[in-house]
């Protein structure tokens, strides 16, 4: 248990420079840029003294490494700053909109993770069979896809064709007052008032964003899981058990867990890309979350908003690879020893 | 980019009628990748001759017929401008190899060196190398190259050069970690006893024998970059409407997409996906042709 914590902390702390060098990048990265905010904030009338003015209250006359290492000081106290767009401090901006990201990434990456995994595995199993052919097929597929035509297809399909799916726009139905705030989640917050009608209208809304998530994240790790599972598959210990005569569900068993790292590991990476990835459906679906809000910081040039967002994705990051680390330790104890 | 002919003159240097055989065999043992070379042929195909197979000018608008549907004077319709959605399409092949072609020479360019470099050297180079590019592939891609474009100017240069730094960590991985395993054989050693300098082990007795990881990898990353060039363009970034680009289209098309004119955005929608295809069967032919047993532990 202790080298457990001690290996999920190291990484934690490993990945501080990492963390603190993207921000420096973001941060020079924003201010190199022609989308100057001042300009933007004061108004085409404005003269040179009420820029000045402005320049100076935002502390934009300084030299750019001073204005970092101030951010920074405000970060760790938990000052994310203010809004340019809005008016709002950039961390209650966020974490509003958080949980919308959140609700549909991570049901679509858990449905996409279990079919993506389970048909992989089956394909690795029976390769060259008709179900291999298939699933490799449609991982093709699912891989050709970009986010941006999968979800216009799927709204083509299932709301103008077939009529089955609500109007691509938003989270709840705009006639539904939507549930008194609790998660952030529309469905599991309508779930805990007891609104059914809100709760139905929330879940018809997740579902064709969800099932393009699930197919962006689905599609690759198929084909990878296939590749990872063959390989343990002609690794001498399956062999040696197979000309030993154990049986099939033994072997199967020892596929299984002997592949599960490396899949979980490839996971996690396509897990915190598909944040990013979100950011465009986001913006197709009308969906309001903490990425499409993000998108729209970086096409106004809103400083704070972009600092703040790719701090949230990095920390996410860092989040799910160690919870990643924590379940790798679980499935094989020397991960941990030898962490030491 | 003809890949399986360079394979084949390369193993077999001997009479032309062998060389045919040779092509044939190749396209037998990966007809993945031979399909997908035949879809890339067609649309590079189309890309080249989109002057002269095309019906209509792709900017040119037709403001009588704006939405007109799939029919006898416009095979595939027209877009919002009044514009011929197929010429407009085939056009698009021009952005989608313009951009892929260049992203791959520049991740190439740039990221192999680094990679034989950092692999050669070890220590600290290789270290603070490795901890760089693990930096820029932890961030979104999508996000950053948004990010870079949105802040250095809307150019189709600068989209070209972001997606093409964002192929630098992929190939410069890729080959360190091939001349890691390559720098102990006694090779190595012999050249650097023979007074090679640097450049000349890296380039001349490394790089041959470390570019096939790389060389697989090539079509992935050509369909990666029309996939997140489209993106930008659907976005609005780099590419401005109304280029004949694919994403650019799609993004003209979305809002028609729950009213019903469908064409808009499917034609090249269609496309795209079509291509990006093409380069991933192609990509894992050439896994199957480079590595018959998939190298282990390149995870």
């Amino acid at each position: 248990m202790i080298s457990t914590l001690y290996l999920v902390l190291r990484r934690a702390v490993l990945s501080l420079p990492i963390l603190l060098g993207v921000l420096l990048f973001t941060f020079m990265l924003v201010r190199v840029g022609n989308n100057d905010p001042v300009g933007m904030l004061a108004g085409p009338t404005a003269g040179a003294n009420e820029i000045n003015a402005i320049r100076a209250a935002y502390k934009l006359d300084q030299p750019v490494l001073a204005q970092f290492v101030e951010y920074v000081r405000l970060v760790f106290r938990g000052d994310f700053g203010t809004s340019w767009l809005s008016g709002k401090p950039v961390l209650d901006e966020l974490l509003l909109r958080l949980p919308a990201t959140l609700e549909l990434v991570l049901l679509g990456s858990f449905v996409g993770g279990l079919v993506g995994v389970w048909a992989g595995m089956r394909s690795a199993l029976h390769a060259n069979r008709r179900f291999d052919h298939w699933s490799r097929f449609l991982s093709l597929l699912g891989f050709g896809m970009p986010t941006i035509f999968l979800g216009l297809a799927l709204i083509f399909v299932f709301f103008f064709l077939l009529e089955w799916a609500p109007p691509p726009m938003g989270r709840i139905d705009l006639m539904i007052n939507s549930p008194k705030l609790v998660t952030g989640s529309y469905l599991v917050d309508a779930l805990i008032a007891g609104d059914k009608a809100a709760a139905l209208s929330a879940a018809g809304r997740l579902v064709l964003p969800c099932l393009v998530v699930a197919i962006v994240f689905a599609a690759p790790l198929i084909k990878q899981t296939r590749a990872i599972a063959l390989d343990v598959m002609a690794s001498d210990y399956v062999r040696y058990a197979r000309a030993a005569g154990l049986p099939k569900p033994m072997v199967r068993r020892m596929v299984w867990r002997n592949s599960s790292v490396p899949v979980l590991t490839y996971g996690a990476t396509e897990l915190t890309a598909l944040f990013g990835a979100a950011s465009v459906l986001e913006l197709i679906f009308s969906w309001g979350g903490v990425s499409q809000f993000g998108l729209t910081a970086i096409l106004k040039g809103d400083f704070a908003v972009v600092q703040g967002y790719v701090l949230l994705m990095s920390v996410i990051a860092i989040v799910v690879f160690a919870i990643t680390d924590l379940l790798i330790v679980k499935l094989e104890p020397r991960a941990a020893a030898g962490a030491r | 980019m003809n890949a399986p002919s360079t394979l084949a003159m390369h193993q077999s240097p001997a009479a032309v009628g062998q060389l045919h055989r040779r092509i044939y065999s190749i396209a037998r043992s990966t007809p993945t990748g031979t399909v997908g070379l035949a879809i890339i042929s067609v649309f590079a195909l189309l890309a080249l001759l989109a002057p002269w197979i095309t019906q209509f000018d792709p900017v040119r608008p037709f403001p009588n017929s704006v939405l007109t549907g799939p029919g006898a004077q416009f095979l595939l319709g027209t877009d919002g401008n009044g514009m011929d959605v197929l010429s407009r399409t085939i056009y698009g092949a021009r952005y989608a190899f313009g951009i892929a072609v260049p992203v791959l020479l520049f991740g190439l360019i740039v990221g192999v060196p680094i990679g034989l470099y950092a692999g050669y050297r070890g220590g600290w180079v290789d270290e603070i190398t490795l901890r760089v590019m693990d930096a820029i592939r932890v961030f979104p891609s999508i996000i950053l190259a948004l990010a870079i474009v949105s802040a250095t100017g809307q150019s189709l240069a600068n989209v070209v050069l972001v997606i093409g730094m964002l192929d630098v960590p992929v190939f410069a991985r890729l080959v360190r970690a091939e001349v890691l395993a390559l720098r102990a054989g006694g090779f190595v050693e012999a050249a650097v006893n023979a007074g090679n300098p640097t450049w000349r082990i890296l380039f001349v007795h490394l790089l041959p024998n470390c570019i096939r990881g790389a060389m697989a990898q090539m079509p992935i990353r050509m369909a990666w970059a029309v996939r997140v060039s489209a993106t930008l363009a659907f976005i609005g970034v780099g590419i401005q409407v109304p280029t004949p680009e694919w994403g650019a289209m799609i993004r003209q098309g979305a809002d028609y997409m729950i009213s019903g004119e469908w064409w808009v955005s499917i034609v090249p929608g269609v496309a795209l996906v079509t291509l990006i295809i093409g380069f991933s069967m192609l990509g894992d032919g050439l896994e199957e042709l480079l590595d018959p047993r998939r190298q282990k532990g390149s995870r």
